[in-house]
């Protein structure tokens, strides 16, 4: 607790400054990578990110120590080698997109791995630093170094607020884009460079095996929640920044605890969140809208059940009469009597259970709604009148008041359904 | 029987595209008139939207050229309008209706401008003329194969061009939309605009247009519809390949290189 009020109070500068620079980098990896993930290509940040590694060796033995500059231009020239690579080699070749990346993301990982073991043997007391490049620590980057990094994040969030037309329409339509004149390749080849940016700011912090999970997950999780873009880039930078800081925090309490694997757990908790909870496309809101309709579908039924006992001149049924109906349904039963005597809508007294008015004229419409629906069959869709039950049985709780007035009207409010049963309506509509 | 005419709005000469080593169009030569509702006939595979791609410079051609309204495409691309084919698009992008209609004034804007309220204005009015403007605000997700298509033309409106080039902007679409939106092309047709509209719909073609052009991998008729709209020349068109063209096409393929390209 204590470490929790001394990291997020920010006392000490250096925390702040930490802070300050992976909400930057976490901003501009979330949006950069909105963008590729609505352009289908978040393999391409994976690859990437791994081919940073021998870029950022190479930088380290040129300079001999860790010296920020060496190791973001190493980096980025040889993610840029890997995205030239990827592009020119689907282009002269028959190989598909996804083998091409694989190729060069294991490629690249493994010269790095190599270059980064030799750099290990070399004896250089400065190498026990580099190894925090694999999955990053977000506390332990020098305030010089953040400078450098935020001020990249910075590039990034600026050149692509001010590029959101047209990266918008390289995304959603480049031939359109093309036909208009805009430079498309060019653009694409500013979207790369940025992407690759994005990559090299994260290798610190995040490290280059996880840094694809801050490119991706982050606008996977927020696609559940909108349909908007500006929002959905919002949403991704939050759930990015939130991951990032909560990251650095477990890095700050845990000593030697590297910052990616925490800010992947935490981006994953938050995509499995908006995965099951999140309005219309969770799984959970779905699972809950279809047990409600099946709830209803039995008060339904059990209604349906009285109304019709009261066509044939029964205006009570008896409990065991109606849980004879369903046999298989019993518990259902229980629940629907339950709410619909609450709604008022039955009535139960020692005699029985009956419809109230209300419930009458309930009941009826469901009635009426499967019989138009299955003289609608029959006349409009010409399938025979021992074939349009089942059909009715579904479009009864569906149909809304607009398509039975509809309906009514294409069938000339007829008065008898195909078996020849009368419609029913309320006695001042017929 | 191709029906050549003095100062063309467009003109495409001896045109030959090929896809890698697979020769998809051969030597069209052709011009057509201005303000007239044109379709382009022609079987699957005929090259008909190829034709299309290479006039907007999507393609690059073996060989020839096209010329619109007698100039180079790049001098007068603002005054040209291009409907992609529905399906080149992810319609589960996050936009609304009303954010690809305003993408049709991207052109006249240029980079980096951000679109107005006169842009806005602009893609509203399109929106008005397609009958969509109750769905401006809606998700394009949530839009039926008709409505999309209503979208694109109303995108290609907001570009206020002279020349539309349209890739079967009737694939998906009910009878209903297909009359109202071929009233809307001959009325712009009728106020001078050019429409060329690839098209699959023979009957539909007869009452519509003003000119055909029939494809077949090669030209096989460009002329007043009265004129091309022949039960011969229709035989010719959807009759199936020339045999000796599919012949040479393979082998073209056989070959280690493209013969074609220079």
């Amino acid at each position: 607790m204590e470490d929790f009020l001394y990291f997020f109070t920010f006392q000490d500068p250096s925390i702040t400054w930490v802070v300050l620079g992976i909400t930057l980098l976490g901003i501009g990896s979330a949006y950069v990578g909105t963008f590729s993930f609505l352009d289908k290509k978040a393999l391409l940040g994976d690859a990437i990110s791994h081919a940073v590694l021998p870029g950022l060796c190479l930088g380290f033995a040129l300079a001999g120590e860790k010296d920020p500059r060496y190791i973001v231009t190493g980096a980025f020239l040889s993610g840029a080698l890997a995205t030239f690579l990827s592009s020119w080699l689907k282009k002269i070749t028959k190989l598909s997109e996804d083998s091409i990346i694989a190729s060069i993301l294991s490629i690249f990982f493994g010269i790095g791995i190599v270059f980064l073991t030799v750099l290990q043997k070399s004896g250089n007391p400065e190498i026990a630093g580099l190894n925090s490049f694999i999955f990053g620590n977000a506390i332990g980057i020098a305030e010089t170094d953040l400078l450098l990094y935020g001020g990249l994040s910075l590039t990034i969030i600026l050149v692509l607020s001010l590029f959101l037309k047209e990266f918008r329409l390289m995304v959603f339509d480049p031939n359109f884009g093309q036909a208009i004149g805009f430079p498309i390749q060019g653009i694409r080849f500013i979207f790369n460079v940025l992407m690759i940016l994005a990559v090299v700011i994260g290798i610190q912090a995040i490290g280059v095996v996880l840094m694809a999970a801050l490119l991706i997950t982050p606008a996977a999780a927020a696609r559940f929640w909108t349909n908007r873009l500006s929002t959905l880039l919002i949403l991704a930078g939050l759930f990015s920044v939130i991951s990032a800081i909560l990251g650095t925090y477990i890095s700050f309490v845990i000593p030697q605890m590297p910052t990616g694997p925490w800010v992947v757990i935490f981006l994953s908790s938050i995509a499995l969140l908006s995965f099951l909870l999140a309005p219309k496309s969770g799984l959970l809101p779905r699972l809950f809208s279809r047990k409600r309709y099946v709830k209803q579908m039995h008060r339904d039924h059990l209604m349906k059940a009285l109304f019709k006992a009261k066509e044939a001149k029964r205006e009570v049924l008896s409990l065991e009469e109606i849980r004879a109906l369903y046999p298989f349904h019993k518990k259902e039963i229980e629940h629907s009597l339950q709410v619909l005597t609450k709604q008022g809508l039955l009535i139960q007294d020692p005699q029985g259970v009956r419809l109230s008015p209300q419930g009458t004229s309930d009941a009826m419409r469901i009635v009426r709604l499967h019989r138009l629906w299955e003289l609608y069959l029959n006349e409009f869709l010409h399938i025979a009148p021992d074939h349009v039950h089942e059909s009715a049985e579904q479009m009864e709780h569906l149909l809304t008041p607009e398509l039975e007035a509809l309906l009514e009207q294409r069938l000339n409010y007829p008065a008898l359904d195909p078996h020849q049963v009368t419609i029913p309506r309320e006695a001042h509509d017929a | 029987m191709i029906t050549q005419v003095s100062h063309p709005v467009l003109e495409v000469h001896d045109l030959t595209v090929s896809y890698e080593q697979h020769p998809v169009l051969w030597n069209v030569d052709l011009s057509l008139p201005a303000g007239k509702l044109i379709g382009i006939l022609g079987p699957n595979g005929a090259g008909k939207s190829t034709l299309i791609k290479s006039i907007m410079g999507l393609i690059t051609p073996t060989s020839g050229y096209v010329k619109i309204f007698d100039k180079a495409l790049p001098e007068v691309r603002s005054r040209i309008s291009y409907v992609p084919q529905r399906e080149s698009v992810d319609w589960n992008f996050p936009a609304s209706v009303l954010d690809v209609v305003v993408m049709g004034t991207y052109g006249k804007l240029g980079l980096f401008r951000r679109p107005g309220k006169k842009e806005m204005q602009v893609a509203q009015d399109a929106l008005e003329q397609v009958g969509m403007t109750p769905f401006a605000s809606r998700q394009i997700s949530e839009l039926s194969g008709g409505q999309q298509q209503r979208v694109f033309i109303a995108r290609a409106l907001a570009q206020q061009a002279d020349l539309y080039l349209m890739d079967e902007p009737f694939a998906g679409v009910d009878m209903a939309t297909e009359t109202a939106i071929f009233q809307l092309l001959q009325d712009m047709a009728a106020a001078g605009k050019s429409v060329l509209v690839v098209h699959h719909d023979i009957h539909s073609a007869m009452n519509f247009f003003d000119w055909v052009i029939m494809l077949n991998l090669h030209l096989v008729a460009s002329g007043p519809k009265e004129q091309v709209m022949t039960e011969e020349l229709l035989r010719k068109t959807y009759g199936g390949k020339l045999n000796l063209l599919t012949q040479v096409t393979d082998l073209i393929r056989k070959q280690d290189f493209n013969p074609l390209q220079r």
